[in-house]
């Protein structure tokens, strides 16, 4: 039967040649696969904690704007910069717009700035059609031709040089020149605005691009000019659009489209860590502009963790340190000096400031407290400590919170520090420069989960009680251990003698390490998609904890 | 020349040789980017008979952005600061445009005056009081133009009627808070000093709150 299959089909040899070749480029990958030493999992497949996103170029984008305005050109029947103004006007709605523009084309064109209204003096002749007659796509002004008036005097500089060249759109409100050009220039650069409007006062007309552009040409500044328009309208159109987001880094122009983020509901079940792919550290999150990376907390839960830290932390420790609870009424109490006897101020309740317990039972003994094992002593500490335990809980997580984003922090240090060691590595061993890249993989790994494991103590904190919690815990502390465990390998010293043994355990812990990374966000990332997670508070997306 | 020089200059002359519009612009200083206009308030208004000043910045980018102006003179109007006499008004923000000049930019500002715009505020202490009881908004606007402004003042203008509870009229219009003015004169100042004096400190809405009693009364002793 199977040789019937290959004689059967005339193509047979082509389709031979086909797999052979598939064949070799699979062989290439393993390859590839096997020469990196840290790759899991291969390169393609996407993971739970990962969204899909497209990184765009400014010229990307733009190629998306042509779309939208040869779109509407294709409807109406427009020239392009008639599309784009309309477009502009409407925030690159278009289903608004084309609903809109059948309703009442004239209205439209006129909200817009394309053309003057009717009641003023100048008869508008109809433009569509004078549009549409443009093969070319591009309406030039009839008025960008430099007209020459007999006494003209420019309303703005009042210039009345004959020879001075003259401009206007289609209101024919003229101006020079010059004044034009500052104009523009001061709209584009000072302002950051990208809709221009006619200068005469009252007059809502738009200048088109195409008149921009002429204004701009000639100007000795004017390629900067022309370019920082450009970016401005696809700023607008990016604005406009709730698929897109622009890279948050300064001067950075590219741009981040993510559709599986775009809506607020489903910033409750996606982390939207994107990277407009300018460069490696071009990473932010689509959904929020708290932090670059805040995986695997959503968004909704990261954002009330920084509030609460931001508020509370400080307060906390130092209620911590400094206050104690009166036994009988639980006020906070801050000994400010004195001796130990206390009074409540509230309840009046007097008690010892170093037992907490009552202050009659010290009898003849006062101001010394030897009476650690006294029993209303000791429970009067027991009061204490509960009342403690939120504030305590809450300091638990902070504190390891803070602990990683200092590590974080100092990870610049870290890398300086391992550079060093890998350069004394080469010295000190045979080992080539390619060799002891471990070390620096390794680092970036630590710094990776660092990063992870801050965050999941963030989520664990509002994580409500029960077997999802503690399989969650049980997560975080396998890569905590790992973590460290990397860590402190790193940190040891470096001899000659056990450089094979030490590569050897990095790059063993390395790879596990990176496992239980992965297991942490794929499994946390599958929990929200899965609705797993339940709150001690209430979320927002998320359903009442109250009411399950 | 500079572009911007020259127009101002051209500007400040055109109105110089403008007679019927009754506007004035003067220079401050040496600069002729920084002036001062001035207009008789409109007629039929509370305005009426008082001479307003304005000072006149020129921004390095004017025309093609607007100029900056706010009172000098103290106004009482729901769209202008009566403390700092900034002014809330379109076309010196995004409605600016190049072909404005400082004399219909000042023309504007005089219509303002003949048409507030509560829902738009700059004050809204004044806004407050123009919408709640206009005419004791007007009361209190002709007495600012009086004492601030060189106005007539509002027996002129009333003609009759108006001599009739001066006390209590005086507190109202001078914009102030009877329990405010009763507070201090239970101190045993004069009433018409704590008038006075807490009119001139601008003692109304949230200034109250910043002025404290101390500083009141010090300026009561001097």
């Amino acid at each position: 039967m199977s040789s019937d299959y290959e004689f059967s089909d005339d193509d047979g040899d082509y389709y031979d040649d086909e797999e052979m070749l598939d064949g070799t480029q699979e062989d290439d990958m393993d390859m590839d696969a096997f020469g990196e030493d840290f790759k899991v999992v291969p390169k393609g497949k996407h993971k739970a904690y990962e969204v899909e996103y497209d990184s765009l170029s400014q010229a990307a984008v733009e190629k998306l704007m042509k779309q939208d305005v040869d779109h509407i050109c294709g409807i109406f029947g427009v020239d392009v910069s008639t599309a784009n103004l309309l477009l502009r006007y409407i925030k690159w709605n278009k289903e608004r717009l084309i609903e809109k523009y059948m309703d009442n084309p004239t209205t439209m064109l006129v909200a817009a700035g394309v053309i003057v209204p009717e009641a003023s003096s100048q008869p508008a002749p109809a433009p569509i059609r004078t549009h549409s007659s443009t093969s070319s796509g591009f309406h030039i002004p009839k008025s960008l031709k430099p007209k020459v008036e007999e006494p003209f005097v420019c309303p703005i500089c009042f210039d009345d040089d004959t020879s001075i060249q003259t401009l206007a759109l289609d209101c024919e409100h003229t101006f020079c020149f010059g004044c034009w050009t500052a104009y523009v220039n001061s709209k584009i650069r000072d302002e950051g605005e990208h809709s221009i409007r006619c200068m005469a006062e009252g007059c809502a007309l738009v200048a088109p691009d195409p008149f921009i552009r002429s204004i701009l040409i000639p100007e000795p500044g004017a390629p900067k000019t022309w370019d920082r328009f450009q970016e401005l309208l696809v700023r607008q159109f990016v604005a406009c659009n709730n698929d897109l987001k622009f890279c948050p880094y300064p001067s950075c122009t590219n741009t981040v489209s993510c559709p599986s983020a775009s809506s607020k509901a489903s910033l409750a079940t996606v982390v939207p860590t994107v990277s407009c792919g300018a460069l490696r550290e071009h990473m932010f999150c689509f959904g929020c502009p708290i932090e670059s990376d805040h995986r695997p907390v959503v968004c909704g839960v990261a954002r009330m963790w920084l509030k609460k830290c931001r508020d509370d932390s400080e307060t906390a420790n130092w209620i911590k340190s400094n206050t104690k609870e009166c036994t009988n009424c639980q006020s906070t109490i801050e000994k400010n000096g004195g001796c130990n006897h206390m009074t409540c101020k509230k309840c009046k309740h007097e008690f010892c400031w170093v037992c907490m317990g009552p202050w009659s039972e010290h009898g003849t003994a006062w101001y010394s407290c030897n009476r650690f094992d006294e029993k209303t002593g000791v429970d009067a500490r027991d009061a204490q400590s509960k009342s403690r335990a939120s504030l305590e809980r809450y300091l638990h997580y902070y504190n390891r919170w803070a602990n990683h984003e200092q590590s974080a922090k100092l990870s610049l240090d870290l890398y300086a520090k391992t550079e060093k060691k890998m350069e004394d590595m080469q010295i000190t061993s045979a080992l080539t420069w390619i060799e002891v890249q471990f070390m620096k993989k390794a680092v970036e790994e630590v710094d990776k989960c660092r990063m992870t494991l801050k965050w999941t103590y963030a989520m664990a904190y509002y994580l409500a009680k029960g077997n999802q919690k503690d399989l969650f815990e049980d997560n975080q502390r396998d890569l905590e251990k790992a973590v460290e465990d990397l860590s402190e390998l790193l940190e040891s010293p470096i001899e000659a003698e056990n450089i094979p043994t030490l590569r050897q355990q990095v790059t063993n812990k390395t790879v596990y390490v990176q496992k239980r990374n992965e297991i942490v966000l794929e499994d946390t990332a599958n929990g929200f998609v899965e609705g797993r997670w339940k709150w001690n508070i209430t979320v927002e997306g998320f359903d009442d904890p109250e009411s399950d | 020349m500079d572009a911007r020089l020259r127009r101002v200059n051209k500007e400040i002359a055109d109105c110089k040789n403008d007679k019927t519009s009754n506007i004035r612009i003067e220079l401050i200083d040496e600069s002729p980017f920084h002036l001062k206009g001035s207009f008789p308030g409109p007629d039929g208004t509370p305005y009426e008979g008082g001479h307003f000043e304005v000072d006149i910045v020129i921004p390095e980018s004017y025309p093609f952005q607007p100029v900056k102006m706010k009172f000098i003179t103290k106004v009482y109007h729901p769209n202008i600061s009566s403390a700092s006499g900034a002014i809330c008004l379109d076309i010196l923000k995004d409605a600016w445009s190049p072909v404005l000049t400082l004399k219909s930019t000042l023309i504007s500002l005089q219509s303002l005056l003949c048409s507030p715009e509560p829902n738009d505020p700059q004050d809204a202490e004044v806004a407050k009081h123009y919408s709640t009881s206009k005419s004791s908004f007007e009361d209190t606007a002709i007495y600012w133009t009086q004492i601030y402004a060189g106005g007539p003042g509002p027996k002129e203008k009333k003609g009759k009627g108006s001599s009739r509870s001066d006390v209590r009229d005086e507190v109202a219009i001078a914009g102030l808070e009877k329990a405010h003015v009763d507070q201090f004169e239970a101190l045993g100042f004069q009433r018409s000093k704590v008038i006075d004096v807490l009119r001139r400190l601008n003692y109304r809405g949230a200034n109250v709150a910043q002025i404290t009693d101390d500083r009141v009364v010090e300026e009561l002793l001097k």
